[in-house]
């Protein structure tokens, strides 16, 4: 029992930090990268980019999405997909301009 | 001319869920150390009472924040303390979640070290809840989140 005691909040922390997402910030420019996760509701992604930074992007009323030049709609992003991303930094916000999916 | 938002706006669910389980949760750590050394059904019962009410409240506030996040982001000039304000909910949301669950399996197993763990789990639950309204505050204080902020000229109050 006291083996336990000892091992469950050992578990415990693992879990809880494992659970964090953490993102970063970055300078204004151009990266690629793959879609690591879409949340649809908020028009919001997750790119991994190619150096392994992670950046959180909030769609805005400006920023193009694009497939081989077409304008497309938000709901065509995947997880998975390969992207281009046009970034203007505000502050430490990330402000996505274009976003080109490679596939 | 300038038109005053409508106050239910879906952000300000956030700020007015927050309080209540902030307050219960501190209180109920409060109660279960104190169990710890005075017998009595009212500081554990009412430890406990406080600790399901609180659980419950958290994860109404992660849920209200989880909604905010996505109108008040795109406002915010450094969106990474947003972040850390969201790690840190969820961290201290688990850890009385959990501190909760092992309470329910205590009054099973009346195992000693099961009630120390409770304890345990709500002391760094409660230092994560004081962290994490730090942060909450520090976005509002400092960048405005969800707050409407009036016309030079006041003319929308007009």
């Amino acid at each position: 029992m006291k083996r336990i005691a000892k091992i469950i909040p050992a578990f415990l922390m693992l879990f809880l930090f494992a659970a964090c997402e953490s993102t970063d910030v970055v300078e204004s420019g151009t990266y690629s990268g793959t879609v690591d996760e879409v949340e649809a509701d908020k028009t919001e992604i997750y790119v991994k980019t190619d150096d392994g930074k992670t950046l959180e992007l909030y769609f805005t009323d400006e920023t193009s999405l694009t497939i081989a030049g077409e304008e497309v709609d938000f709901s065509m992003l995947e997880e998975g997909m390969s992207v281009e991303v046009e970034i203007e930094k505000v502050g430490k916000r990330l402000d996505p301009i274009s976003v080109k999916i490679i596939e | 001319m300038d038109q005053l938002p409508d106050f239910w706006r879906t952000e300000v669910f956030h700020p007015l869920s927050v309080h209540l389980p902030i307050a219960l949760l501190l209180v109920a750590t409060f109660f279960k150390i104190v169990s710890l050394w005075k017998s009595g059904e009212t500081w554990n019962k009412g430890g406990s009472i406080l600790l399901f009410i609180g659980v419950v409240g958290a994860w109404i506030s992660v849920y209200t924040g989880n909604l905010a996040d996505g109108i008040v982001s795109r406002n915010l000039c450094d969106p990474t303390v947003l972040k850390d304000h969201e790690n840190s909910s969820l961290i201290m949301a688990w850890l009385f979640t959990i501190a909760f669950l092992l309470e329910a399996a205590y009054s099973f197993l009346r195992r000693g070290w099961l009630n120390h763990l409770v304890v345990a789990l709500m002391i760094a639950g409660s230092g994560f809840l004081v962290y994490t309204g730090h942060l909450g505050a520090t976005l509002v204080y400092q960048q405005a989140a969800g707050v409407y902020v009036p016309s030079d000229d006041c003319e929308e109050f007009e």
